[in-house]
């Protein structure tokens, strides 16, 4: 688990991209608005509406092979298309790596 | 006291007191820093004079506290967890062959992963007694008794389910037949009245920064015939330094080094702090904030709580809809709620009661208030009603 300290919040807009992901879960009527990404086998994150801190959470199992993937989120955020495409090609990748893992164990 | 001993702090609601308990009482803090004004004192390890000898004065303490005696078989170690290993492992090798060994499912991983390594190792059999509800049947460990069977490890309070276990019967007929019990007392020590001169157990474990109010890095034992254990660790004592054999005299048999005299000093002042207030106080007090937190739980819809009416002060439970950790995460950093989320340290306990997914874990002390359970309630019905929309 890493706890990140981001130069500003997560926007509402990469939330939405997010989406393109994984599972995205707003929480709106708590004391502070929380948000929740879940990327099976990858990656969770999670935080609050406003606040720049968020939690992210990779799998024990796999986390030599997923340690970017928030980095990369971020990066490819702003890319539109191309970025969502490219972030898919590497996923499909990381995931093939995922698949030899677990049939050998 | 509240705004004196958070400081600086936000105000947080702390929770996890099953865990460590916070804050601590200021006489503790005192101690501990008056323990390090002058240099520490312990015959044979200083000409120096003029402090307190906090390993004796806390070998008195513990052992008036517990009645038990002689304080001479009060062991000080790093924590339960340093106890247990040293009591387990020093039982199986003083015994030499293996032999049958009876726990149960109520144990933290002090007690299991010590027991479950000797197995693996073909050191002991061993058997794992379910409970029933929330606690152990006397019946149930004594049905599970072979011919075999040299030792019972259990645990006095659970801290999943907070019920606090019939030790007594289970000593007496253990005694009776020559089987060696030690008793992890991690969550209850400082929380119930207990008299070891009652109760015939072969050790009896404490921590000592849960509700004894000591600083991390101190616990111990009690131990009636500490022959039963062999000698596992060797060092400096401070006496008889020409002799290359570790001695086998109390307590010095099973305390190697330099003690952490801080955490002794502050166990000191904890038992002080618990004697002066009165354990039936605070026993009272921390049944009446557990009742209070349960009621207020019972009042939001779905929640699932696992131990309705608990003897210690911990309540465990959950939110639908929602996974532990990720609530306990939004009571912390949305509402400076402290719990503990997961499974606890107590796997086997979890198996049973949620399927091995783990829950939130409220627990309290003698520090909490009452309007810091309505605040945690409140909080957990807004996640719960946010949660189910």
């Amino acid at each position: 688990m890493k706890e990140y300290v981001l130069d500003e919040p997560l926007s509402d807009g990469f939330l939405k991209f997010l989406e393109q992901f994984g599972t995205v879960r707003y929480l709106d009527q708590l004391k502070k608005p929380y948000f929740s990404f879940e990327k099976e086998h990858f990656i969770s994150i999670k935080g609050f509406t406003g606040d720049p801190s968020v939690e992210v959470r990779y799998k024990k199992e796999f986390q030599d092979l997923v340690a970017d993937y928030f980095h990369l989120l971020l990066h490819y955020y702003g890319q539109g298309e191309r970025g969502i495409a490219t972030l898919k090609d590497y996923e499909n990748s990381i995931r093939k790596k995922m698949r030899v893992r677990l049939d050998h164990s | 006291m509240d705004s004196q001993l958070q400081g600086s702090q936000h105000r947080l609601i702390y929770l996890n007191n099953a865990a460590t308990t916070w804050p601590k009482p200021p006489d503790v803090v005192n101690e501990v820093i008056n323990s390090l004004h002058l240099p520490l004192y312990e015959p044979g390890r200083t000409t120096g004079d003029g402090s307190t000898d906090y390993p004796s004065a806390a070998r008195e303490a513990l052992a008036a506290f517990f009645h038990a005696g002689p304080p001479g078989h009060v062991v000080f170690t790093q924590n339960a967890t340093d106890a247990l290993n040293l009591l387990i492992h020093g039982f199986v090798k003083k015994t030499g062959t293996p032999f049958h060994v009876i726990t149960t499912e109520l144990e933290h991983n002090s007690v299991l992963r010590p027991l479950t390594a000797l197995e693996q190792d073909g050191a002991i059999r061993l058997s794992i007694v379910p409970f029933t509800n929330t606690s152990m049947n006397p019946a149930a460990i004594k049905n599970a008794i072979c011919e075999d069977t040299r030792l019972v490890v259990m645990t006095h309070g659970s801290n999943v389910l907070g019920s606090v276990q019939d030790i007594r019967r289970v000593a007496e007929y253990l005694h009776a037949n020559d089987i060696f019990l030690i008793v992890d007392g991690a969550q209850t020590a400082g929380q119930i009245s207990i008299d070891l001169s009652d109760i015939p157990v072969g050790a009896f474990v404490f921590t000592g920064h849960k509700a004894l109010f000591g600083i991390p890095g101190i616990g111990g034992f009690f131990i009636s015939d500490p022959d039963a254990i062999a000698i596992t660790r060797q060092g400096g004592t401070g006496t008889d330094s020409r002799t290359l054999t570790h001695p086998p005299e109390m307590p010095v048999r099973f305390e190697a080094g330099t003690h952490n005299y801080p955490g002794i000093a502050s166990l000191y002042a904890g038992i002080r702090f618990i004697i002066s207030t009165g354990l039936e106080t605070i026993e009272k007090k921390n049944a009446d904030l557990t009742r209070s937190f349960i009621c207020g739980l019972k009042t939001i819809g779905g929640i699932s709580i696992y131990n309705e009416r608990p003897e210690l002060p911990v309540v465990s439970f959950n939110i639908p809809g929602i996974d532990n950790q990720e609530a306990g995460f939004i009571l912390a950093r949305a509402y400076n709620i402290i719990t503990r989320t997961g499974l606890h340290c107590a796997p086997l306990v979890h198996e049973r009661i949620d399927g091995g997914k783990g829950c939130i874990r409220a627990s309290f002390s003698y520090f909490n208030t009452s309007e810091e359970c309505r605040a945690a309630t409140d909080a957990i019905c807004e996640v719960a009603e946010s949660a189910g929309s």
